[in-house]
């Protein structure tokens, strides 16, 4: 692949994504690319832990939930500026995740899985239950920051607002992937005690990661509430929209940076697309299944590398088998040369070389 | 000169690199694996623990490495007693442990590999001058720079494994098992690594479940039984030894046959 296609590529996709509101038929289009701009960032923010990390947390929608009704009740009791309880609501949540991860992270695998959605689960009945605070089922309403725009407008700014959101979150992941603390985090996806031996501060680490990700999480939940404007416990505390982000994640490919943001637009367009189609039946639910079902068996990568391997079948085919052969064949002779030559002199002074193995 | 303390008789009295002093170590409740092992890495030396499964061998590496805590006795590193600290503080005072099996990072290249191994320093020239000898000693891991590590072969992953322990340049290395799921030509190599490495002036603590391989690599053997050193000496000496080779090493002595 030439050099300036992946510059080209970025800027081409920058583009289409700021000139979206412009190209669209109508609102209902417009929101349903603000829904998918959400889901791109809660995508993102859960990489930053089951990507980084390989904890895969089904609760994330905690996060999200807090960071919702957060940003409502902010604004309802205290009748904060919206943007102010916006991010006040995400340092909230990011000190409530401090306890929270210090537990969860006791445990992984499977272990883990079941602690984040018991904690989704916990949080949903509080809301529930706790009407004085949260409103219970009648839901929250959430004013909006701008009253006076008419919904096209708002859509709009919501959208401009979570790719905002999302340009930061990107941001911060190109930063940690080429940082100490982002090979820690590598190492430990691939084997925390391997990563722990090797002097990685794995549960410190684990720990930034987790506050990272549930910050951000919060952060998309907060902006959500703005845009939305009425939260619902069932909505907000779903198991279901922590699956969304798990399966979005790994459809584009969790270990590349667009690669939740790709997974968000394929399984957000569709999920809107089905529910526009089919959604006066449960038929949208099947639609859904079947694409999920195609990715895992033909991309179990993710649509980003699948993409890649493709683009590689069809480009020039430069590396072929024979270069790779002939380099082998080079250092399988010069080993054997070597060998020869220390059995010829040995005490020479030259170590006989050690790395003559075939491979 | 590395020839000649094969024996282990020429070595003047050298303070120990690494002591382990009646050390009682286990996991949660159950009974404890080391009851009053004590162990000594004296420098530029090849230790060798032998013994049979179970004996707690890859414990005492544990417990050295600060992956374990020892629930008794004193770990002292070069003078300083490091009892009870963890994995990094025993990186910082320099011990680096090569875990059992394939304990490359498969999907990360060599290089991610090996820098891993230098997460404990911040120095870059000293980061760069470490890769460079690595590279130096083992000469296909710098050919094999860029390319991701589970596809290089067994022999090569544990030299890449080795280089990423040399990075901090340790004054003893733990070795578990380096041997484990290689072929016999390859092991040869291996072990010939190992002595490289200790004429690269570092001492290396080393379990073998190749017994009688790594008696013949080792300076000095340890024949560790039920959680504690039955015998030690020179590693010639336990190779020799009639009644030792029945029972730790699965029949005679190869040189007495």
């Amino acid at each position: 692949m030439p050099g300036w296609v992946r510059p080209a590529a970025l800027a081409v996709g920058v583009a289409l994504v700021l000139l979206f509101p412009e190209l669209v038929p109508n609102a209902y289009v417009l929101s349903a690319g603000v829904i998918v701009a959400s889901y791109a960032c809660t995508a993102t923010a859960w990489s930053f832990m089951g990507g980084f990390t390989g904890y895969v947390s089904l609760g994330h929608a905690a996060f999200f939930g807090m960071g919702a009704y957060g940003t409502g009740i902010l604004i309802r009791d205290l009748s904060l500026q919206p943007f102010l309880a916006w991010l006040l609501s995400g340092l909230i949540v990011l000190v409530i995740t401090i306890p929270v991860g210090i537990a969860a992270l006791r445990v992984r695998g499977a272990s883990f899985v079941i602690v984040s959605i018991s904690f989704v689960l916990i949080l949903l009945l509080v809301s529930q239950a706790w009407e004085a605070f949260t409103g219970g089922a009648n839901g929250l309403n959430v004013p909006r920051p701008f009253a006076d725009l008419y919904r096209p407008d708002h859509h709009r700014i919501f959208f401009y607002l979570f790719v905002a959101l999302l340009a930061v979150m990107l941001l911060t992941w190109w930063v940690i992937d080429r940082s100490r603390f982002g090979a820690g985090l590598k190492a430990v996806r691939e084997d925390e005690d391997k990563a722990e031996a090797l002097g990685v501060p794995t549960r410190d680490y684990k720990l930034a990661a987790y506050l990272i990700s549930a910050t951000f999480t919060a952060l998309a939940g907060g902006m959500y509430a703005l845009w939305f404007g009425d939260l619902d416990p069932i909505f907000q505390f779903s198991i279901l929209l922590g699956a969304y982000m798990v399966l979005m994640a790994l459809l584009g490919g969790v270990r590349h940076l667009f690669g939740p943001l790709v997974g968000a637009v394929v399984v957000g367009s569709a999920l809107e697309y089905f529910k526009l189609e089919f959604g006066d039946t449960q038929l949208h639910l099947v639609f859904t299944a079947i694409l999920l079902g195609i990715v895992v068996l033909f991309m179990p990568d993710g649509v980003i590398p699948a993409a890649g391997a493709l683009l590689r079948r069809f480009g020039p085919q430069d590396t072929s088998i024979r270069e790779i052969t002939a380099e082998e064949l080079l250092e399988r002779n010069r080993a054997a040369a070597e060998r020869e030559g220390a059995a010829a002199g040995r005490g020479g002074g030259k170590p006989s070389d050690g790395s003559g193995e075939t491979p | 000169m590395a020839s000649e303390e094969k024996d282990g008789t020429t070595r003047p009295a050298e303070r120990p690199l690494l002591v382990l002093d009646d050390v009682y170590a286990g996991y949660g409740r159950a009974a404890m694996v080391l009851r009053g092992l004590s162990v000594k890495v004296p420098p530029r030396t090849v230790v060798c623990l032998v013994g049979p499964n179970g004996a707690g061998k890859s414990t005492v590496l544990k417990v050295a490495s600060g992956l374990l805590r020892p629930r008794e006795g004193r770990v002292v590193v070069d003078g300083s007693d490091v009892t009870g600290q963890g994995p990094q503080q025993m990186l910082r005072s320099g011990l680096a442990h090569v875990l059992q099996g394939h304990s490359v990072f498969r999907e990360m290249t060599v290089e991610e590999n090996v820098l891993l191994g230098a997460y404990t320093l911040r120095d870059r020239a000293r980061i760069a001058e470490r890769v460079a000898f690595v590279q130096e000693l083992f000469p296909i891991v710098g050919e094999r720079w860029k390319q991701l590590a589970g596809l290089l072969s067994g022999g090569q992953q544990k030299q890449v494994e080795f280089a990423r322990s040399l990075m901090i340049d340790p004054k003893v290395v733990l070795l578990d098992e380096p041997s484990m799921g290689l072929d016999p030509k390859t092991t040869a190599t291996v072990f010939q690594q190992i002595t490289r490495m200790r004429d690269a002036g570092t001492a290396v603590l080393l379990v073998e479940q190749n017994a009688r391989r790594a008696l013949e690599t080792a300076d000095l053997g340890c024949v560790l039984d039920l959680g504690r050193v039955h015998i030690s000496g020179p590693a010639a000496e336990l190779l020799a030894d009639q009644r030792l080779s029945e029972l730790y090493l699965g029949g005679r002595p190869r040189s007495t046959a």
